[in-house]
């Protein structure tokens, strides 16, 4: 009985357990599913598939296809090559452009299944491999480094024959990075990287494509490192930044010490004016006595000088005719006008004065004297105070232009204003004061007014001498005729001139020299082109000077030869006429004294002197002479 | 005046100095006209032949999406230029030779050239406006492309035979005699459907593809160099 329970026991467990046992349940295979078909080189491709469920039991896939336009169906050749759910195609078994219908189909003893049929044409199914033998270095491209990367095909695509053409893409990243950065290749196998960051490692992949078809998977990594080159480039920097410094340092210096001329180039001082002795800083100071002390040549104005006495014209024994006696009480009424300084009729005579030989003539001839001595007295008087300087010569001239005249307004006449005289003529050459001659002034006084003189007759009588004051004037030798009367009205004009009508004969007073101890005059007739004083000695008795406006039909002429150096004026004789004077000395040298004779005559009066010609030719030289000579015509006249 | 004047005497100068030197292509080197080197030739025929299969593979997959996918592609049918025997591998292509290459282009060529101007018209008549713009435009484009590729072939076939390349064993078969000669009679009688224009299609980019692939042989082949 036991025993039959426990049997019973068991069978009800083996009955129970069987079923649970026995309870798998198999069925045919599920629906396989083909995943994906892939060639590499477009020559041969591969299938895989996924297998469904196998229904629990052994289960079989098989490949079959179809080609296109056939019926017939092919089943797989190679399961294995491609490994496992996989067939693969090897080049007999592929052909391009053509549609293959594949089909998987799982088996069990169940039953089987099919997938889903797939049209495949080999040529859009063509993934190749990555590129090989791919390589990354580093070039230089002028002191940039920039990386060259190069690969080759994959090996199996045949690229050589054109079957397959591929294009080709590149990627780089920094180490550090997480993007990449995509070049595009193209056809070519080559591919530079440039830009890049100094000291950095970078990783190059690359991949390819056929022209329809998939990307490769990407090439392994090549990795590369940048070498350092900012170094140099920054230190490059720095060595310019120095050199251009110290350049501008050296430019700033260069300018600093050049500054001044550098101005003076840029802009240049503009000239001012200089006035020889001008002392600005005496301007500045307010002391305007000074200054124009300063400016004032010593010699001139002539008011104070020092040579005054030495200047002083001695008395002059002026030889005047009997006509001229007469025509100097003619003047006399004139007198008034001419002190008026109006204008006076010509005188052909003009230039008389002490340009006139008359009044120049210290006569030997002694009644010419005599009667000279009157207006010589009178012009000594005149002249006494005349304050003479170089200038004191055209006094005498003038004095003797007057001398018929005007010789009595002379004759009183301190001719105070002397500068004023002189001042106004605007014909006075640029020539130092020193240096000009009275001479010149004389004459340009002359010039400058109009002969007040009007001798008419006397003029032509020549009786105050020769109014050959040729002064070479030039131009104005039309007016050199009239010397004296300009001069004399010009005296008449400024000087204060109690004249008294000293009468006819005047010379004009005498031209003290202080060394003048002229024994003979000399009268100056003209001074000709060559600088030469033409003198005619003064001779008693041949002081026939004939008034002439043009050419001296003196008797004697005397020519100046020259200037020796102790300022002593060599005169020449030049045998002219016939009536040649002897005994007319014409050297001058300090003369003795003739003059002295008639000088004596004037007791009141300065000795009559030789005229001294005023006109020192350097400084105030006194000319020690026999007879006058101007010097003013001595002096080179530079118009002559 | 004389400023306008100066303007036009510089203008006529510029004119005259600056020509540009344009003179027609020809592969036969005529006077007049400046002959392009073979390898130019190939490339231009290259390109021309890669953006033609480019836009009908554009087009087809257009077409494709609008319609639900056949999975039986063309059925029993063909591909009209099925009569032209083609190299359907690597081996069998270049076993080919140069000259039957050639030929084998050419006829698929002039095959295209009406079936193409039919399917633009078609496709421009089409009652179901599955269409857009851009499919009309692109439909026009490949079939003048296909004149033009033919024409360039023809050139390139005459410049190889001048220089010897190109033997002269190459009878140019009339691509009549191989292909049916209207698309009409082939595809179906009367009017295209879409259906017929899906098929059309898909003939025509597996045709442009092996045109060029058969052109890039050729070149390789002739020309071995630096994109070979």
């Amino acid at each position: 009985m036991m025993k039959k329970a426990v049997e019973l026991v068991l069978l009800l467990l083996l009955l129970f357990f069987t079923p649970h046992i026995m309870g798998k349940r198999y069925s045919p295979p599920g629906k396989p599913t083909l995943t994906r078909c892939r060639s590499p080189e477009k020559e041969t491709f591969t299938c895989w598939w996924e297998p469904g469920s196998d229904g629990g039991l052994p289960t079989t896939h098989a490949l079959y296809y179809r080609k296109e336009s056939s019926e017939r169906v092919y089943e797989c050749p190679d399961y294995h090559t491609a490994g496992e759910n996989s067939c693969f195609f090897n080049k007999n078994d592929t052909s391009i452009w053509v549609n293959y219908n594949i089909t998987v189909v799982a088996t069990n003893t169940l039953g089987s299944a099919f997938s889903d049929p797939v049209d495949v044409d080999v040529v859009y199914i063509v993934k190749p491999n990555p590129p090989e033998k791919q390589t990354v270095t580093i070039m230089e491209d002028k002191g940039w480094p920039f990386l060259r990367v190069s690969w080759e095909p994959p090996q199996k695509a045949d690229t050589r024959s054109g079957w397959i053409t591929l294009i080709y893409e590149l990627r780089v990243k920094l180490e550090e990075e997480n993007e990449w950065e995509m070049h595009l290749a193209g056809h070519q196998k080559t591919f530079n990287i440039f830009s890049l960051r100094s000291g950095g490692k970078y990783l190059v992949e690359v991949r390819c494509k056929p022209d329809h078809g998939f990307w490769s998977e990407w090439s392994s990594t090549s990795y590369i490192k940048v070498p350092d080159y900012f170094h140099r480039e920054k230190s490059v920097w720095i060595l310019l930044t120095i050199f251009s410094a110290f350049i501008f340092l050296i430019l700033t210096w260069l300018l600093h010490m050049n500054s001044r001329s550098l101005k003076n180039c840029i802009l240049p001082p503009v000239p001012g004016p200089k006035i020889k002795g001008f002392d600005n800083q005496l301007l500045k100071n307010g002391k305007s006595d000074e200054i124009f002390s300063a400016l004032m040549v010593s010699n001139f104005p002539p008011t104070t000088s020092s040579n005054y006495e030495d200047l002083l014209v001695e008395y002059l024994e002026v030889y005047v005719p009997v006509e001229q006696e007469l025509m100097q009480e003619e003047s006399k009424d004139l007198h008034g006008g001419c002190l008026k300084c109006e204008r006076s009729t010509s005188d052909s005579d003009s230039g008389r004065g002490s340009c006139d030989s008359h009044t120049l003539l210290m006569d030997k001839c002694g009644e010419t004297k005599e009667e000279g001595r009157h207006t010589d007295r009178a012009s000594s008087r005149m002249l006494t105070e005349a304050q003479r300087h170089q200038k004191g010569w055209e006094k005498d001239t003038l004095t003797y232009a007057h001398g018929d005249m005007v010789s009595p307004d002379m004759s009183n006449g301190r001719v105070k204003t002397w500068p004023s005289v002189f001042s106004p003529l605007p014909q006075y050459s640029s020539n130092p004061l020193d240096k000009q001659s009275s001479l010149e002034m004389a004459k340009q006084h002359c010039l400058s007014t109009s002969s007040c003189l009007t001798q008419p007759g006397h003029s032509t009588k020549e009786a105050l001498g020769p109014s050959n004051w040729d002064f070479c004037l030039g131009n104005k030798q039309p007016h050199l005729l009239h010397p004296q009367t300009q001069v004399g009205r010009q005296l008449q004009a400024h000087s204060e001139v109690n004249i008294s009508n000293i009468g006819r004969k005047q010379a004009p007073a005498g031209l003290q020299s202080p060394a003048l101890r002229s024994t003979e005059y000399v009268e100056v007739q003209r001074v000709n082109e060559e600088d030469l004083v033409l003198l005619q000695p003064v001779v008693s008795g041949c002081g026939r000077i004939e008034g002439y406006p043009q050419m001296p039909k003196g008797k004697d002429y005397s020519k100046v030869k020259g200037v020796d150096s102790d300022n002593m004026l060599l005169l020449q004789r030049e045998v002219m006429e016939e009536d040649w004077c002897p005994g007319v000395d014409q050297e001058i040298n300090g003369g003795t004294g003739n003059c002295y004779t008639s000088s004596t005559v004037n007791t009141t009066q300065k000795p009559t002197a030789c005229i001294h010609t005023a006109m020192p030719v350097q400084g105030d030289m006194a000319l020690a002479m026999n007879g006058y000579v101007d010097t003013a015509t001595m002096c080179t006249l530079p118009t002559c | 005046m004389t400023y306008s004047l100066l303007v036009a005497c510089g203008l006529v100068y510029m004119e005259l100095s600056m020509r540009v030197v344009t003179a027609p292509i020809c592969a036969y080197g005529q006077a007049g006209c400046h002959a392009p080197s073979l390898a130019d030739l190939f490339e231009r025929v290259i390109q021309q032949s890669s953006r033609m299969h480019g836009i009908s593979s554009d087009l087809h997959s257009e077409l494709e999406q609008y319609f639900f996918p056949r999975k039986n592609v063309l059925g029993k049918h063909k591909c009209h230029t099925y009569g032209i025997l083609t190299p359907d591998d690597k081996e069998n292509a270049q076993r080919l030779g140069r000259e039957q290459l050639t030929d084998v282009i050419l006829s698929l060529l002039a095959a295209w050239s009406d079936p193409l101007s039919q399917l633009h018209r078609s496709m421009s008549q089409d009652q179901n406006q599955n269409f857009n713009d851009h499919s009309y435009s692109k439909a026009l484009e490949i079939s003048d492309m296909v004149h033009e590729l033919r024409e360039g072939v023809a050139i390139m076939a005459e410049k190889m035979k001048l220089l010897g390349v190109l033997g002269n064993t190459m009878g140019y078969i009339s691509p009549e005699s191989l292909v049916p000669s209207s698309a009409f009679t082939f595809y179906k009688q009367g009017e295209l459907n879409s259906v017929d224009h899906h098929d059309l299609l898909y003939c025509f980019r597996r045709d442009s593809n092996k045109v060029k692939n058969y052109l890039q042989i050729l070149k390789c082949t002739i020309l071995p160099g630096l994109d070979c």
